[in-house]
């Protein structure tokens, strides 16, 4: 009964989202990508494949990052000053459900986004001489899981402070977790033990994005291990296990006023 | 049906600032197949109530009990409820059907038995035409009713509004109390809150008066307006008699030489007596019943 409801929540969020038309925005900015690879290939000499990667799988994760980060932090708060979670939750549905039901529904958007924008990348790299790898398809999976992390943040920050402020920690950990690989890299961090335990502890508790991005990988070939793609899938999945968990408890928790 | 016993809610929203008490102690009971008016100004405590019951907030201190006839956990008595909050605003890009048939969905029931009920209701709502409308084109009269179909559409036992008839026009208001009184003819117990004493004094056989977190009143609108009447009476008379002052409360002057009295009940024989004996006219005579506007807000509020 239960997962009827949160099917019928996800369906309504998903129809909701599909009908103000944000989908259009996306095949606009697919379109404009396919466009601007066109005219940056006339100013590459050798590698145009490349560029339609790189411009493709650029515009796929800013678009999908987007999503979560504008849509999400209105996920809950735009519901409870609307009152429409009044509505929702004074009918037989668990909080849990509708929490998960909005999440589900705002994920189905996200994966509608990433097909479109992923079929257009991967047609522009083959109309310019370029080949599907497994490491592309790889890289847009990733792409996904980072965007439904990303969500999960902004969801949980947006259930503890206000939308402003939501978006400023969301993008600042975003911007950490892309960055902290390459942070442990630089001499002056690695030869500091304080440092580098201050950011070793980073790993176990904020989110690491730096795994899930293979833009590079896949733009220059490189090898990855099959381990070091199912670890690091697999992070962002546990790590969205986690979230989830943290905000379906601090949803019950919450006064709704 | 819902017991709200001995309830205290204090804000405190940061450490600096002074905790805010909206509710104080508050205990009441809201019994079944009664029609209940939850009054109080602006401010009173009467939402935060609501939002208790409904559990989006919790108390400081008390509780809330419901009946075993709503249910004996706490979705068996959410599937016998049917709320609708304070100006709510609904899925803009959903139809009027669509909403409603989540709003039954979420109540377990059938698509077909939601349509039914649709088909059934929207009539008498006046909302059939616009039913494949997105709800963003609806007017606020035509949200509130949508709002209140979909309250009603699960067969609840008790129906509870939150301000239901503000920001109608004359007609929506009346028309939606029509409703109201219509549903709670069919068994159903309803509980609304409202600032506007007559349309309580219209419908409601119970009412509850909530002033500043406080309880002040909890009982039936009836005793309540004999308890208050004052037994004063209202006398117009043409005559030259001098009547003395001690024995009347209030003296007006109308046009054409009428004098308007008001007098204790005691004291009324007597002063008609001396006016017909002094060859005078009585033009009316009248008890005087306060309304219970006059009762909460002019003449102050009962225990």
């Amino acid at each position: 009964m239960t997962l009827e409801k949160i099917f019928v929540i996800a369906k309504t969020t998903f129809k909701e989202i599909w009908k103000s038309k944000i989908l259009v925005n996306v095949f606009l900015i697919g379109l404009a990508m396919m466009v601007i690879t066109y005219v940056a290939t006339e100013f590459t000499y050798g590698v145009p494949e490349r560029v339609a990667l790189d411009f493709g799988l650029g515009m796929l994760s800013l678009s999908s990052l987007g999503i979560s980060l504008f849509l999400g932090v209105g996920l809950l708060s735009k519901e409870i000053d609307s009152r429409t979670v009044y509505m929702v939750i004074s009918r037989p549905v668990p909080r849990y459900a509708f929490i998960l039901g909005k999440i589900i529904g705002l994920m189905g958007i996200q994966v509608v986004n990433v097909l479109l924008l992923s079929m257009m990348t991967i047609t522009a790299t083959i109309l310019l001489g370029g080949q599907v790898t497994e490491l592309l398809i790889w890289a847009i999976l990733f792409t996904l899981i980072e965007s439904l992390m990303l969500l999960l943040v902004v969801v949980l920050i947006s259930l503890l402070a206000n939308t402003v402020l939501s978006v400023l920690l969301s993008v600042v950990l975003l911007l950490l977790g892309h960055v902290i690989r390459e942070t442990q890299d630089i001499s002056f961090v690695a030869t500091n033990p304080v440092l580098v335990k201050l950011l070793d502890s980073y790993h176990f508790a904020l989110p690491a994005f730096y795994k899930l991005n293979l833009k590079s990988e896949v733009i220059y070939k490189s090898k990855i291990t099959s381990s070091y793609l199912f670890m690091s899938g697999g992070h962002g999945i546990l790590y969205s296990l986690f979230l989830l968990l943290m905000i379906v408890y601090f949803f019950n928790k919450k006064n709704l006023d | 049906m819902i017991n709200f016993n001995e309830v205290s809610k204090i804000f405190k929203s940061d450490l600096i600032t002074k905790p805010f008490i909206a509710l104080d102690n508050v205990s009441f009971s809201v019994p079944e197949g009664s029609m209940v008016g939850f009054l109080g100004a602006n401010g009173a405590g009467k939402t935060t109530s609501l939002k208790i019951i409904m559990d989006f907030i919790r108390p400081s201190n008390g509780s809330v009990q419901f009946s075993e006839t709503l249910g004996k956990n706490k979705l068996e008595v959410f599937r016998n409820i049917g709320f609708l909050p304070e100006r709510p605003y609904f899925y803009p890009n959903l139809t009027g059907e669509d909403f409603l048939i989540f709003m039954g969905q979420l109540s377990d029931m059938k698509v077909s038995d939601i349509k039914e009920q649709i088909t059934l209701w929207s009539p008498r709502f006046k909302i059939d035409h616009a039913l494949k409308r997105e709800l963003k084109t609806y007017s606020k009269g035509m949200l509130q009713r949508i709002g209140f179909l979909s309250t009603i559409i699960h067969h609840p036992k008790i129906i509870i509004l939150d301000e239901p008839l503000s920001g109608l026009d004359p007609i929506g208001r009346k028309e939606l109390k029509d409703v109201i009184v219509e549903v709670h003819k069919q068994g159903k117990t309803v509980f609304f809150s409202t600032h506007i004493v007559p349309d309580i004094e219209e419908i409601c056989d119970r009412v509850i008066f909530l002033k500043e977190g406080k309880l002040t009143y909890d009982g039936s609108v009836s005793a309540l307006m004999k308890q208050a009447r004052n037994q004063d009476y209202e006398i117009s008379y043409s005559s030259n008699l001098e009547i003395d002052s001690a024995l009347i409360k209030d003296k007006i002057k109308l046009p054409d030489n009428i004098l308007k009295i008001t007098v204790p009940s005691e004291h009324k024989d007597k002063l008609v007596q001396s006016i017909v004996q002094s060859q005078g006219i009585i033009h009316n005579l009248e008890l005087i019943r306060p309304s219970l506007e006059d009762i909460f807000y002019h003449t102050g509020t009962r225990s």
